[in-house]
């Protein structure tokens, strides 16, 4: 068996599956993406290299920075909002130890089994200004009740609020994992030495689920940088550019605009943006642990 | 150096596995989504078939009319069995009757998923024989350019019956490439019950439509409803307030849009009076993100009184689903014509959008164009589109007329055939693709007040540029 594994051609055909995948799916296309960003490609016809123009109309474009900015806020909204509901209501459903714990947890993890299509369209006849329900409950409490939602100025609070909602149940399902993880010896130390139910969380769980939240918190930062469905079936980036996110910019730029060479453009700044949110993170955590 | 290298690439594999699985939920839509754009590729536009397309035969080349030929076609009318993509079919299957060894294969995909894969389709070989074309230059212009479509022969069509004006959008440089399925007019639907019951006129003028706006708003009423998510509605709202200042403006709108010059005062002026109708509460609150079925609905539930789309949803007239309070009273009134300018309300904002064009490149191109001559047989696309109320052809279809027409197909008849001039192509399709997502992002921004009637002709200018 050794002799097997020590053979090097049989390495290379357990590994070529995987290197292969990364190479062609990945790789790639993302090398593809770097050279058509140098051109003014249009998706028909010639490809003409026109040096850093794409990367200098990208830096003046304000549709760009305004999706950008937008996709860090969401970033922000995640870590700051999402993330510490999660984790709160992780150890209280830790703490609940019977069949309410199963239902809830149940419960919190339905919107992520939904289809993106359908979390999108429910939401957007919840906000809609004329039938929809909040509105409708807006009303019942004696409000006027003609909000527009997702119109001009509320229009990327109310996002956000769906996308924290949305991507709430499966953080909360990792902490969860991850606080099933720890030895309940300890909690039970800790009672015995007297320590409160704030005290062991703050002083047990948090320590202890460290390594959990860092990937969490990484998870949740690049999906927020490439949110892309659910803006897009909601909004649409709207009304001008105010719910506009990097992904779905990029695809308004390539396939609206047919500007190929410029969606390429910002898909580089894209990669390059995520692999700078990846590295400061990772950097962050382990200053962290030293 | 090396080193650097392996740790980069691993890096970046971690970032886009991450990226993978960092999405909640929908993940392989978002996974192959994200691919799509960081390739600049568009499987994400790989999408269903219909269920009742014919298999396909696997030969292909030979046009020997006894040798079997396959024909495939890719079609924007993905419902097979209502309105055009209804007619479509039952061309294909009268003609697969017909020529039994004709097998036509078709994909049909919405507008957007369709301009999408079109493009993939252009930059590879493998381009369908018939395709559906629009008559635009923001879509026809590039793909003639690119030598994509084959040249049809006009002569053909000397008997089809074709409207004077209608081959235009579909020909460049005197050569033909399309033929044009329908004529398309912008309308207001209108419930002539409600309108009855309360009182309401047919405005006269757009001083008289704004007031309209107002009575029925403080009926607790939706006054128009309208499709704003979209876009075009609205730019094409804004072209018809033009042609109702100018009058025919056909070739004054096609010189602004080629020169960038938008100095005409009466673009400002329809800036300014579509910002005031929106002030009055013509359209829906919230009608910036209302889509297409939901502001049809609107219409359709009695919510609204009016809905502002084109003449292909005359069949509302005799659409089954929807509730015949509303179904058997449905009027239409066009843009009524604005005070101080020289337009007449037979000045409409008309052209002829969606058409079919053969592949230069296909193996079967003979074989493509003869099914294309026999759909625009006038006894085939006119007479089926017309006798089942579904649109107007751009041909001559005054032989076909049955009598049970129902009053909105006899109103968009008279409409048409009384027309002292058309728009044709409205001002947002005919730059190139860049222009119309920019001047329909910009249309939908200053209906909502987000730019101010100067700043949307500076930017209008600029886009145009």
């Amino acid at each position: 068996m050794r002799k097997i594994y020590s053979n090097k051609r049989v390495i290379l055909t357990l590994i070529l599956p995987g290197l292969l995948t990364f190479l062609l799916a990945i790789l790639a296309p993302i090398c593809l993406s770097i050279y058509y960003s140098f051109t003014d490609f249009s998706g028909m016809g010639e490809a003409v290299f026109n040096g850093l123009d794409n990367y200098k109309a990208m830096f003046q474009d304000t549709g760009f920075w305004v999706s950008l900015r937008n996709s860090l806020l969401l970033a922000i909204g995640f870590i700051c909002i999402q993330h510490p509901l999660a984790l709160i209501t992780a150890a209280i459903l830790d703490k609940m130890q019977n069949k309410a714990e199963g239902f809830f947890r149940c419960v919190y993890f339905i919107p992520n089994v939904i289809s993106v299509a359908v979390i999108a369209y429910l939401w957007k006849f919840i906000y809609n200004p004329n039938f929809g329900l909040l509105n409708n409950i807006l009303k019942l409490f004696g409000f006027e009740g003609n909000v527009n939602w997702l119109g001009s100025g509320s229009a990327i609070w109310s996002v956000l609020v769906v996308l924290i909602w949305h991507g709430f149940g499966w953080g909360m399902l990792i902490y969860y994992t991850g606080i099933k993880n720890i030895d309940p010896v300890l909690y039970e130390a800790a009672a015995i030495d007297g320590a409160t139910g704030k005290e062991a969380f703050m002083k047990i769980t948090l320590p202890l689920m460290k390594p959990v939240i860092q990937v969490n918190v990484t998870m949740a930062v690049i999906s927020a940088l490439k949110q892309m469905e659910t803006v897009y079936l909601l909004t649409n980036g709207g009304p001008g550019d105010q719910t506009q996110f990097m992904a779905n910019y990029l695809y308004k730029q390539a396939f609206n605009s047919f500007k190929y060479g410029y969606g390429n453009t910002i898909s580089v700044a894209f990669i390059v943006i995520c692999l700078l949110a990846t590295v400061l993170l990772n950097r962050i955590f382990k200053e962290k642990d030293a | 150096m090396k080193k650097k290298i392996i740790s980069l690439l691993l890096a970046a594999a971690m970032v886009c596995t991450m990226a993978a699985c960092g999405n909640s939920s929908g993940q392989e839509n978002a996974s192959s989504n994200a691919k799509a754009e960081e390739s600049g590729s568009s499987d994400a536009a790989d999408a269903v078939e219909p269920a009742d397309a014919p298999a396909l035969g696997s030969q292909e080349g030979a046009a020997a009319s006894a040798e079997p030929v396959a024909i495939k076609v890719f079609s924007n009318l993905t419902d097979r069995k209502s309105g055009q993509g209804f007619v479509e079919q039952t061309l294909f299957d009268q003609y697969m009757a017909e020529n039994p060894n004709v097998t036509i294969e078709v994909e049909a995909l919405d507008d957007e998923a369709y301009k999408t894969k079109f493009k993939a389709y252009a930059s590879g070989s493998s381009m369908p024989d018939l395709v559906n074309v629009w008559g635009q230059p923001s879509f026809l212009d590039e793909v003639i350019a690119e030598g994509l479509l084959a040249e049809l022969n006009q002569d053909d069509y000397a008997e089809y019956g074709f409207l004077s004006g209608s081959l235009d959008g579909f020909s460049k440089e005197g050569k033909l490439y399309g033929l044009p399925r329908n004529t398309d007019v912008m309308a207001f639907y209108y419930n002539k019950a409600i309108f009855e019951e309360h009182g309401w006129k047919v405005p006269q003028t757009y001083a008289q439509l704004n007031q309209l706006a107002k009575d029925i708003t403080a009926e607790g009423m939706i006054p128009c409803s309208m499709d704003g998510a979209d876009k075009w509605p609205i730019s094409i709202y804004y072209q018809d307030i033009v042609t109702k200042i100018l009058g025919d403006s056909q070739q004054d709108v096609r010189n602004s849009v080629s020169t960038g010059d938008f100095s005409n005062a009466a673009y400002k002026q329809a800036a300014e009076l579509m910002q005031e109708s929106v002030e009055a509460g013509l359209f829906q609150n919230g009608f910036e993100t209302s889509d297409y079925g939901t502001a049809q609905n609107l219409f359709t539930n009695g919510q609204a009184a009016m809905f502002y789309m084109g003449s292909w949803e005359m069949s509302m007239a005799n659409n089954e689903e929807i509730s015949p309070e509303v179904r058997d009273n449905i009027g239409i009134f066009m843009m009524p014509v604005v005070e101080g300018g020289t337009a007449q309300v037979t000045d409409i904002a008309a052209w002829n959008g969606g058409g079919y064009a053969v592949t230069q490149n296909s193996a079967v191109r003979d074989e493509a164009v003869k099914l294309l001559n026999y759909m625009f047989l006038p006894e085939n696309w006119s007479k089926i589109a017309w006798e089942n109320g579904v649109c107007m052809s751009a041909q001559n279809y005054a032989d076909f007329l049955t009598g049970e027409e129902t009053s909105v197909q006899l109103a968009f008849t008279d409409i048409i055939s009384s027309a002292a001039s058309i728009t044709g192509v409205t001002f947002n399709d005919l730059g190139d693709s860049e222009f119309k997502t920019n001047s329909e992002d910009l249309s939908a921004e200053l209906a909502i007040g987000m730019v101010s009637p100067e700043e949307f002709i500076a930017q209008l200018e600029a886009a145009a540029k």
